[in-house]
């Protein structure tokens, strides 16, 4: 099996973490097993790790964390299974109380699913204080992006993860699946050929791959709060073979040659919020 | 004489789904729930749930359009939260909003993204 060391972030920033992403699965071949070294990380956030979660999950890859500086960390969030189950959520944050676990949100599960989901909008919720408003903005993106993962990708298992750094008074969001990504999603409901960066353009235009009123402005919404809202300090969506970056406001899309994600990833930081929050000229 | 009791079912939201409820799915499992109910007349009860995401509030208000003619379906004990959703959702079944989102990104090279992290 091959061996993918994971290279170290330049620094701490969401593009410095894309960067290292990248650059591990630049030579990975779609959906092959490889086996991942993480010697090389001392510190590493949501947009890095629950990605590699996500693919050792869907394909059976191995990885190596005994010479891992993080290994404790990494143990403590039960890095690569994550968890499926409640109860065991509830345990591990009693257990851990800074670390938050990784979530395995399976399709089947039905209501347990929704519970564990709502377990960890509550857990980030009261990381992040309970400033009025706060509720509905640091919860409507997650719902919403969560959401989508299940309707779209027509995969069951969806993955979420969240970090907060108490020092830098942050807190960093990743939400994964494997599934198939909204170029095959365009495609296969509404029969357009895009390509991905075409098809994340589709996305933030708020174009439903569904054909139903009122769909389609789940991850623009959710775009929108966490930068205007929340005041986020970056927001990375990734799709395929493309990405879409936005810091300080600025929207950046990327093509992303020798890599293609199958499924999407989602990523995003916000500070702890300091004043009152408020949603409400998103919804309308 | 009517008992009352038999014509009315409260359904409480956070004990059959959750304290956040979050996609389109589970309110299928809702549906399914109702659906065993003989009572014409339901009471959703919101108590304790904290937030609906706006897929899941057009999925609920989807949902009792459909079952209208068999059931009666109120939505009781909502927080602000959930009420606003339900309302804005509601209005927007009613009048579609036509203003679709501006997304004018700029489209940027993986080696000049690369660059800036160190910027």
């Amino acid at each position: 099996m091959e061996k993918i060391i994971i290279p170290k972030p330049r620094n701490d920033s969401l593009v410095a973490q894309f960067e290292s992403l990248y650059k591990t699965f630049a030579s990975i071949q779609s959906k092959k097993s490889v086996n991942f070294d993480l010697s090389l990380l001392d510190w590493v956030c949501p947009l890095l790790i629950l990605p590699v979660s996500a693919y050792i999950n869907n394909t059976s890859s191995n990885h190596d964390i005994e010479n891992s500086p993080i290994k404790s960390y990494l143990e403590k969030i039960n890095f690569p299974d994550g968890i499926d189950s409640i109860s065991l959520f509830q345990q591990r944050v009693q257990k851990h109380k800074s670390y938050i676990p990784i979530s395995t949100l399976k399709k089947d599960a039905g209501a347990s699913r929704e519970r564990l989901e709502a377990l960890f909008s509550e857990k980030i919720y009261s990381i992040l204080g309970s400033v009025p408003g706060a509720q509905s903005a640091v919860t409507y993106p997650i719902a919403e992006l969560v959401g989508n993962i299940f309707e779209h990708s027509k995969k069951d298992v969806g993955f979420v993860f969240g970090q907060f750094y108490p020092i830098k008074n942050y807190l960093d969001i990743c939400i994964v699946d494997c599934g198939r990504g909204f170029t095959t999603a365009y495609k296969e409901e509404k029969r357009l050929k895009l390509s991905d960066i075409d098809a994340i353009s589709e996305v933030m235009r708020g174009n439903s791959v569904k054909t139903e009123k009122e769909r389609g402005y789940g991850i623009w919404t959710s775009r929108r709060i966490i930068s205007d809202v929340l005041k986020g300090g970056g927001f990375v969506l990734i799709s395929g073979s493309a990405g879409l970056i936005v810091r300080d406001g600025k929207e950046e899309l990327v093509s992303l040659p020798d890599f293609y994600w199958q499924g999407v990833i989602i990523a995003y930081r916000i500070p702890k919020p300091l004043g009152p929050l408020d949603i409400s000229q998103f919804l309308e | 004489m009517v008992n009352i009791k038999k014509i009315h079912k409260n359904l409480i939201i956070s004990d059959l789904l959750a304290s956040i409820i979050s996609s389109r799915d589970t309110i299928d499992i809702l549906e399914k729930i109702i659906k065993k109910v003989d009572n014409k007349s339901i009471d959703l009860d919101f108590s304790n749930v904290k937030f609906v995401s706006r897929s899941a509030a057009y999925a609920l208000l989807s949902m009792r359009e459909k079952l209208q003619v068999k059931k009666d379906i109120y939505f009781i004990n909502t927080n602000k939260n959930v009420a606003n959703m339900l309302r804005v959702v509601a209005a927007n079944r009613i009048v579609p909003q036509k203003k679709k989102p501006e997304f004018n990104p700029k489209k940027t090279s993986i080696k000049s993204l690369f660059k800036k992290v160190l910027a």
